[in-house]
């Protein structure tokens, strides 16, 4: 049976820090190989960092909700979160090829993410926008 | 570049102005999610029937109402349901003895503006223990909770005999079998979620320990949590100067919601207003703004 495992906190920059310590905690308990963890970590700060700079742009910043669900061969990873209702398709694509000096700050969360992660999906709703993404363990 | 990244809006949901419908309508499709404006369209016994989910047979049991008929033994009516066609909200009041205004339960629920559910209100008191005037100011007039008028003598009695700020009775401590019925009601009717705008710190930390999360306000109880620390704004601020600022509240969920309440957060410039909750069905958001908190 997998099992699941699930933070909490404000969508805020010290949140991050948090976070990577639960997902340490969560992988040590199970043995997941560190290149793996170190994908995840990754990948969910991010998620994470999108949703605390745009997700929340212009409001109180609510909550992220980060659950784990590990099983042998794969760690499923949800991050929800209450802000605006973010459009995949309509995020700037960086362009990686470009010069390191004619590149715009930041804008690599998506594409690190899909680097990294492999099944990865988006749900929004008003209920709650969810991102999952699936990392196998090799 | 995204090519595995599947985007999925969730179905589009109905709008609000479903218009009549029909019960067969009603069951027939499990994944619709149902407003309470077409709730409130069904005829009136199949309406009922439905609504009497919304309160708890523990809470009516209590007081002698007989669940199915929402009346006491003198066969009184002790409940009301009010859900009018073309409303988009239900209320539920259920009181008392002889008098309808003694009420002791009310619990309100509206369609919002994205065809999600709001719980506007959710009151349960002891009608049995002492009243406190705190709902009235000493010139009769309402105070809405003590949100835009303050009965200052009445608020610092509810507050020495372990009242939150908003109570003027004991609460009858049911919010979790409360919320219990209200999701498995908007289970039934297809919904994801409710919100809800917590009136005060007490209410929203009670709706932490419920599975809720914030979709406006987490940092800012972050913040509240921090600053009432010892050496924090707030912790300064409990300096004694009204009956609701004394030294020791910090170490209290009610000690800090009454400071609040007196307007203690200008210090740090914010205001207790624009939080906002949410409870996803069947999910345990696990928030916790106050570690080892004591009511």
């Amino acid at each position: 049976m997998p099992q699941r495992f699930q933070i909490t906190r404000a969508a805020e920059l010290e949140s991050l820090s948090v976070f990577r310590q639960f997902i340490s905690d969560c992988c040590a308990s199970h043995n997941v190989p560190h290149d793996t963890v170190f994908d995840l970590k990754l990948a969910v700060d991010e998620a994470c960092t999108n949703i605390i700079e745009h997700g929340y742009k212009g409001m109180d910043p609510g909550s992220i909700i980060l659950s784990f669900r590990i099983t042998p061969d794969r760690i499923l990873v949800q991050i929800t979160d209450f802000g605006h209702i973010f459009e995949p398709s309509e995020a700037p694509k960086p362009d990686v090829e470009a010069a390191l000096e004619d590149r715009e700050l930041g804008g690599l969360g998506l594409y690190l993410i899909y680097q990294t992660m492999d099944n990865i999906d988006y749900q929004s709703s008003e209920d709650g926008n969810t991102l999952t993404f699936t990392k196998y363990i090799k | 570049m995204f090519k595995r990244l599947r985007v999925k809006a969730e179905p589009a949901k109905p709008g609000l102005d479903l218009g009549e419908i029909s019960i067969s309508q009603l069951i027939g499709d499990v994944s619709l999610p149902v407003t309470i404006k077409a709730l409130n369209s069904l005829p009136e016994n199949p309406k009922l029937r439905l609504y009497r989910a919304l309160i708890p047979i523990q809470v009516l049991a209590e007081f002698d109402i007989n669940p199915r008929t929402w009346k006491n033994p003198d066969k009184l009516p002790q409940v009301r349901l009010d859900a009018e066609h073309g409303s988009d909200k239900v209320k539920i009041t259920a009181w008392y003895g002889a008098d309808p205004q003694n009420e002791f339960f009310y619990l309100e629920l509206a369609d919002n503006q994205y065809s999600g559910i709001d719980l506007n209100f959710l009151i349960a008191n002891n009608p049995l223990s002492e009243k406190y005037r705190t709902d009235y100011d000493d010139e009769g007039k309402e105070t809405l909770f003590g949100t835009v008028r303050r009965n200052l003598v009445e608020e610092q009695r509810a507050m020495q005999a372990g009242l939150a700020p908003g109570q003027i009775r004991e609460g009858l401590r049911c919010s979790n079998i409360v919320f219990n019925h209200i999701e498995t009601f908007l289970t039934m009717m297809a919904h994801h979620a409710f919100f809800l705008e917590p009136l005060t710190y007490v209410s929203a930390w009670i709706f932490e320990k419920r599975g809720f999360a914030y979709s406006k306000g987490h940092q800012l109880m972050d913040t509240i949590h921090k600053e009432f620390q010892p050496g924090g704004e707030l912790h300064k601020a409990l300096d004694g100067s009204t009956p609701f600022r004394q030294p020791d509240q910090w170490q209290t969920v009610r000690g800090r919601a009454w400071a609040i309440h007196d307007g203690i957060l200008q210090v740090i410039d914010r205001k207790w207003d624009d939080l906002k909750m949410i409870k996803q069905i069947g999910r345990q958001a696990g928030v916790n703004t106050f570690p080892d908190a004591k009511y």
